[in-house]
């Protein structure tokens, strides 16, 4: 066994697996026989022919349009071949009272947001207009269902920043054949029967049932939640974080449009239910609808009914008595560490929470960018990079379970016990519990987060806090900076009301730009 | 608005159409689109650039004739002061329109010539015996000279757009087109930007190698390339024209 890191074998083939690979494999180039050139890199991907893939995580983050582009994928064949459409951030309804109540979450940032924070001079108008809505043009563009760009727009560049809905299943087999012939990534079609370990306890290589023994000198754990490599082979354990997110069970349908030109929502829309919420994410050929919830807070039966009932008012009776509804049971929580001697585990593997803020993909391309760009040169120094990841991502997963958790805290419901549980004291992290303090008397903003590593910008942070009704105190001293701020807030306001005219009125829909890109596609310039 | 309809003899035998140019008849243009085919002609008067149907997001090759929407700076009083007008504005008031063709297998298309009855150009000289504009029809019903023509054009067109396909794909392969802003300060100190324009990519050329250039030269796309480069030339005349203007 060589000591340079040169063999980087992915155990499983869904969107985790293939992602990851090719992620790592644009930023590696793949040695063919040319040994003049020294390269001697190879990346081999191992998936059962007889498993499954689940098929979660159909809402991306912006990043991924960068993920993509580095991969050297056209944004077109990407929105042909996967059945994409385009995500601006998402509609949370519900959420507050259980009422009608709406708020949204875009992925754009206020106005200006580097140079003033606006969040302060929108307390005084907040019974006039929403939070998202004054500060930037997005809200409005979810309310219209319209693109957040034209056909004449470059490809993966934007008017309003967005991500993607896509269809996983479509997703994992584009990226495949990506991978396999543009990228050089070995695919190989078998079942793992064992793992062979080194002397020193590292994976020497896995054995399969068709192709021999696979020899690796790094192997990542893309297997799905039961972690084959190193849950399974290392023993790593699963940190439970059931007593913060209570939400361990989803009914998954898949609902056709009623009309093939019905409009295509542009954000993901989230309504809280008694004991979970519903999703709903809007592909150009379905609607993914979907409730996800406590078990111990809720019946299977009342949840599908509950799912149905959703399903009826928002399509139609008929839609509600042809869907099929797919469980998906799951342990909230991620393993005690990701990355253990030779091991490296992403997606399902590493763990998984509800899908509140579709952190699942943005976490695949998160770990499997640090892997590529800090791909340990030898075996000493993997123990130093493993520690790294470990540390890094240990904290991301931190934040987003205190971030999803943000939504529950702050909902005034109290229907049911499920809500009033949320709000218990003993299931609010303590990092958690220190910021809704010091949110009481200033508002977040992009100076108060020093980590480059933060998962959820403030400005995430401000669309929560202020769309679900927070108030952050007005302060009783005055600065001096303060006159001159908020002449130029109000100018910045009046500069957001006319930016969304302008928008609106110049954005296709959603459905229309997708029916363009399939038609004329977009243009690389 | 247009409401184009097919050219017939009996519908449209009274109708003269105007070839004068003038604000009026829809000319003052900023742009319009032009072929490869007449590009030598169109470099000698105008600029080329590159532009996207805001419909399509597909790029063509435009001949630019002003510096902001419905300025053309080459429409005076007397007319359009230049040596070529390019195709696209003088097919005006016709259009080649399609039409099921039954000789053809199922669902095929031939193209007929359309002409657009709301044009400002249009005169019906029926019983008034006016001889301004061009009569469309001979007394006999023949096609007169100048449908002919016209007719021609509109041929030149229809191949013209399936070459510039060819063209723009060929440019877009080897990525020798970039956006670029022009940025144009004329002598009362007025700023013009004009964006959404894209232009040959010298650089992107000059690094060209030879089997493409090869392959360039045999489709006729190298001549087409510089003719464009060259094009550039054009600016300053009209910078001159805008100056005059100004006084």
């Amino acid at each position: 066994m060589s000591d340079h890191i040169n063999r980087v074998v992915i155990v499983g083939g869904g969107t985790a697996g293939w992602l990851s690979a090719g992620i790592i494999a644009a930023e590696h180039c793949i040695g063919s026989d040319n040994s003049s050139s020294g390269n001697r890199f190879q990346l081999t991907l191992v998936e059962s022919p007889d498993i499954a893939t689940i098929g979660v995580g159909e809402g991306t983050w912006p990043s991924m349009r960068s993920t993509l582009q580095k991969m050297g994928i056209s944004e077109t064949d990407f929105f042909r071949e996967c059945s994409a459409s385009f995500k601006q951030g998402t509609l949370f309804n519900g959420w507050r009272t259980g009422a009608d109540d709406i708020y949204t979450h875009p992925f754009t940032a206020p106005q200006s947001y580097t140079e003033v924070n606006l969040a302060p001079h929108w307390q005084t108008a907040r019974e006039q207009i929403n939070f998202a809505q004054a500060v930037s043009p997005q809200s409005a563009l979810f309310a219209g269902k319209l693109a957040p760009k034209q056909i004449s727009t470059p490809e993966y560049a934007f008017n309003v920043n967005y991500g993607y809905h896509l269809d996983a299943a479509k997703f994992a087999e584009f990226l495949r054949k990506h991978c396999v012939d543009k990228l050089g990534v070995t695919h190989i079609k078998a079942n793992v029967t064992a793992i062979n370990s080194a002397e020193n306890g590292d994976i020497a290589s896995i054995a399969t049932d068709s192709q021999g023994n696979i020899e690796g000198d790094l192997f990542i754990d893309c297997s799905g939640s039961r972690a084959l490599l190193l849950g399974d082979h290392f023993g790593i354990p699963v940190s439970s974080k059931s007593d913060v997110l209570f939400n361990n069970t989803a009914l998954a349908a898949q609902i056709p449009y009623s009309d093939e030109n019905d409009p295509i929502e542009s954000c993901t829309l989230s309504t809280a239910q008694s004991a979970g919420w519903i999703w709903e994410i809007g592909l150009p050929t379905r609607r993914g609808i979907g409730h996800v919830y406590s078990s111990d807070h809720n019946t299977e039966e009342r949840a599908s009914e509950e799912l149905l009932s959703y399903i009826a008012s928002t399509v139609s009776q008929q839609a509600a008595a042809a869907a099929t509804l797919r469980k998906v049971q799951f342990s909230p929580g991620h393993r005690a560490k990701f990355w253990h001697k030779n091991c490296v585990a992403i997606g399902m593997s590493a763990g998984f929470i509800e899908p509140l803020e579709a952190s699942a993909l943005v976490l695949v391309e998160l770990s499997a960018a640090m892997i590529a760009e800090q791909l340990p040169a030898n075996r000493e120094v993997m123990d130093l990079v493993a520690k790294r990841f470990n540390d890094k991502f240990l904290y991301r997963w931190d934040r987003i379970i205190e971030f999803l958790k943000l939504h529950y805290v702050l909902s005034q419901r109290r229907d049911t016990e499920y809500w009033r549980d949320n709000c218990e004291a003993s299931s609010i992290p303590e990092p958690l519990q220190d910021l809704l303090k010091l949110w009481r008397h200033q508002s977040p903003w992009h100076r108060d987060t020093n980590n480059a590593d933060e998962m959820f910008p403030s400005a995430s942070f401000q669309y929560v806090l202020y769309g679900m009704d927070f108030e952050t105190l007005t302060s009783q001293t005055q600065r001096r900076s303060e006159q001159a701020e908020r002449l130029r807030a109000g100018s910045l306001f009046q500069e957001n009301a006319q930016r969304t005219r302008q928008l609106q009125s110049s954005l296709p829909t959603n459905r229309d730009l997708i029916n363009k890109i399939h038609t004329f596609g977009f243009q690389k310039i | 608005m247009s409401n184009y309809q097919i050219l017939s003899k009996e519908a449209h035998k009274d109708l003269r159409v105007s070839t004068m140019r003038s604000a009026e008849y829809g000319d003052n243009i900023m742009y319009t689109m032009t072929f490869p085919m007449e590009f030598r002609d169109i470099q000698s008067c105008y600029p080329i650039f590159f532009c996207k149907d805001p419909e399509s997001g597909q790029l063509y090759p435009a001949a630019l004739m002003g510096f902001e929407q419905e300025q053309n700076l080459f429409l005076s009083d007397s007319g359009w002061d230049a040596s070529y007008i390019p195709m696209m504005v003088r097919r005006h008031p016709f259009l080649i329109g399609f039409q099921a063709d039954p000789d053809g297998p199922e669902g095929a298309t031939k193209p007929v010539v359309s002409i657009d009855s709301d044009s400002p150009r249009l005169i019906d000289s029926a019983g008034q015996g006016t001889d301004e504009g061009e009569a469309l029809f001979n007394q006999d019903g023949s096609p007169s000279d100048f449908l002919q023509t016209s007719i021609g054009a509109l041929e030149s067109i229809h191949r013209g757009l399936e070459h510039n396909k060819g063209f723009i794909a060929a440019l877009l392969e080897h990525e020798l087109l970039e956006s670029f802003t022009l940025k144009i300060t004329l002598n009362d100190g007025s700023n013009n930007e004009l964006m959404g324009f894209y232009t040959i990519a010298e650089q992107k050329l000059q690094a060209l190698d030879g089997d493409t250039l090869a392959k360039f030269n045999a489709q006729g796309y190298l001549q087409s390339i510089y003719m464009a480069i060259a094009s550039f030339a054009r600016l300053r005349p009209m910078i001159d024209k805008k100056n005059a203007q100004l006084g």
